[in-house]
C-alpha cells in the first residue's frame, strides 16, 4: 500500500501573507513623477517576470536532474515549475500590455523583450501540452525533460534582449553592474520586497502543485488497480458434445 | 547488422533518401508549395516592387522555417513504433539514427532553400551580397532546423497528439535561427558586423546537436 499524500495547509497562509505584504508596500510607496500611479503595476509586473525566469530555470534544472538520475521527483519539480512559470509569464505579459497602452500609446509593440517573452511563453505552453499527451509517467518524464532542457535556450535570449537590441523596453532596473536604476529608497524597497514575496509565493505554489501531482499519480494507480469487466467476459465457450 | 557509427549514419541517410526518391512527397509537393507561398504574399500585401524587395528576404526565411516545421511533422508521422523497434533490434545506435535522420532532413532543407531561393530572387528582385556568408547561413539554418525537427519528432513520437504538437514545439524554438538568418542578410546588405549573428546560429546548432545525441538513447527507450 502506497503511503498517503500529506496535505499541507501552510502554503495558503504563506501565500496570503506574502501577497498582503507586497500589496501594502506597493500602495504606500510614492507615485512616480512621470508615470503617476501607473508605476504600481511594476510592483507585480517585475516580480512576475522574475518568477517566470526562475520557474523556467528550475524546470531546466529539474529536467537535467531527471535525465541524469531517472528519479521522478525531479520531473515533478520541473513540471510544477513550468506550470507556475507559464502562469507568471502570462501575468507579466498582460500587465505589461496594460501598462504600455497609457505609457507607450499601444497595447503591443515589436520590442525585443516583449517578443522573446511571448515566444518563451509558447515554448513552455508546448512543454505543458506535451506532458498531456501520455499518462505513462516514465515516457512523459523522459520526453518533457528533453524539451525542458531545449526550451532553456530561450531564457538568456529574453533576459539579454534589452541589452543586445536598443528597443523600447527599458534595460534591467535592479540587477545592474552600477547599482539599481531606481533612486527612491521606498520604491526600491517595495520592489525588492515584492520580488522576495513573489518568490515565497512561488515556493508555496510549488509545494501545493507537487502535492497535487502526487495525488494525481495516486488517482491513476487506484484507477488502474480497479478490476473492470472485460468485453466478452460474459460469453462462455460452448461445450463440445452437449446436446 | 551494420557496425560502426558513421556506417549506421550513412545507412539511415540512404534509407531516407531512397524513401524520398520513391515517394517524393517532400520535394515534389512541399517545394511547389513554398514557391506558391512566395507568389501569394504579393497578392495579399500589394505588388509594390520596392516594398517587395525590402520584405522579400524576410518572407523567404519565414517560408524556410515553416518548411522546417513540415519536415519535422513528416518525420514524426513516418517514424512509427514498430519501425523504431525494428531499428533497435537490428542494433542501430540511437545517436547514429538521430544523426542520420538529421543529415537527410538537412539535405531536403538545403534543396528547398536553393530552389525557393531562386524563386524568391526572381519574384522579389532580392540582391545578393556576400555569397560565402549567405551560403554558410543557408547551411546553418538547414542544419539547425533539421536538428530541431528531428529532435522534436523523437520527443513527440508514439504520443497520440504527436504530429499535431510538432509545429507548436518547433516554430518557437527555431526563432533564434530565423533571427540570425535575417540579421545576417541585413548586415551584409548594410555593411555592418554579422559575426555575432553567425555565432548565435552556430551556438544553436551545437546546443541542439549535443542535446539530440545525448538524449537519443533515453528517448528511444521510452
Amino acid at each position: 500500500m502506497e503511503p498517503q499524500v500529506r496535505i499541507r495547509r501552510w502554503p495558503w497562509v504563506v501565500i496570503a501573507l506574502s501577497l498582503a505584504v507586497a500589496f501594502t508596500l506597493s500602495m504606500i510607496s510614492p507615485a512616480d513623477s512621470v508615470q503617476g500611479d501607473l508605476v504600481r503595476i511594476m510592483y507585480v509586473h517585475v516580480p512576475s517576470a522574475w518568477l517566470a525566469y526562475t520557474a523556467f530555470f528550475v524546470t531546466f534544472v529539474g529536467s537535467v536532474a531527471y535525465l541524469v538520475t531517472k528519479n521522478l521527483k525531479w520531473d515533478r519539480i520541473a513540471a510544477a515549475s513550468a506550470e507556475i512559470g507559464v502562469y507568471f509569464t502570462g501575468l507579466a505579459l498582460s500587465l505589461g500590455m496594460i501598462w504600455a497602452k497609457p505609457t507607450w500609446g499601444v497595447w503591443w509593440t515589436w520590442d525585443a523583450r516583449l517578443t522573446f517573452t511571448f515566444i518563451m511563453f509558447f515554448v513552455y505552453l508546448g512543454y505543458l501540452a506535451l506532458r498531456r499527451t501520455t499518462d505513462d509517467p516514465i515516457a512523459r518524464a523522459s520526453r518533457s525533460s528533453v524539451l525542458g532542457v531545449l526550451g532553456a535556450i530561450q531564457i538568456p535570449l529574453v533576459h539579454f534582449s534589452v541589452v543586445w537590441w536598443r528597443t523600447l523596453h527599458q534595460p534591467p532596473s535592479l540587477i545592474k553592474p552600477d547599482g539599481p536604476a531606481i533612486q527612491d529608497p521606498l520604491m526600491l524597497t517595495a520592489l525588492i520586497i515584492g520580488v522576495i514575496a513573489f518568490t515565497v509565493v512561488y515556493v508555496a505554489l510549488m509545494v501545493k502543485r507537487i502535492e497535487l501531482i502526487h495525488l494525481d499519480e495516486r488517482r491513476l494507480q487506484i484507477e488502474q488497480s480497479i478490476e473492470r469487466p472485460v468485453a466478452g467476459e460474459a460469453v462462455t465457450a460452448p461445450e463440445l458434445g452437449a446436446t | 547488422m551494420i557496425t560502426g557509427f558513421w556506417h549506421q549514419v550513412r545507412a539511415v541517410v540512404d534509407r531516407d533518401l531512397l524513401r524520398e526518391r520513391r515517394q517524393g512527397d517532400m520535394l515534389w509537393i512541399t517545394i511547389p508549395f513554398g514557391a506558391i507561398a512566395l507568389l501569394l504574399i504579393p497578392l495579399a500585401i500589394g505588388t509594390d516592387a520596392v516594398l517587395l524587395r525590402e520584405i522579400g528576404p524576410g518572407m523567404y526565411w519565414v517560408i524556410v522555417m515553416l518548411f522546417g516545421v513540415l519536415v519535422a511533422v513528416s518525420r514524426a508521422s513516418r517514424e512509427t513504433l514498430p519501425q523504431q523497434d525494428a531499428s533497435a533490434l537490428l542494433g542501430l545506435d540511437p545517436a547514429a539514427g538521430f544523426v542520420g535522420r538529421t543529415v537527410s532532413s538537412a539535405i531536403f532543407l538545403l534543396i528547398f532553400e536553393a530552389v525557393v531561393g531562386i524563386v524568391a530572387i526572381g519574384l522579389y528582385d532580392i540582391s545578393i551580397i556576400g555569397i560565402g556568408w549567405l551560403a554558410l547561413t543557408l547551411l546553418l539554418v538547414a542544419a539547425g532546423l533539421a536538428l530541431l525537427g528531428t529532435l522534436t519528432a523523437a520527443i513527440v513520437n508514439s504520443s497520440s497528439a504527436g504530429t499535431a504538437l510538432v509545429p507548436l514545439l518547433v516554430a518557437p524554438l527555431s526563432v533564434p535561427l530565423l533571427l540570425g538568418a535575417t540579421q545576417t542578410y541585413d548586415g551584409l546588405q548594410g555593411g555592418y558586423g554579422i559575426l555575432s549573428w553567425v555565432l548565435l546560429m552556430v551556438a544553436v546548432v551545437l546546443v541542439v546537436a549535443i542535446i539530440g545525441v545525448l538524449t537519443a538513447r533515453p528517448l528511444q527507450e521510452t
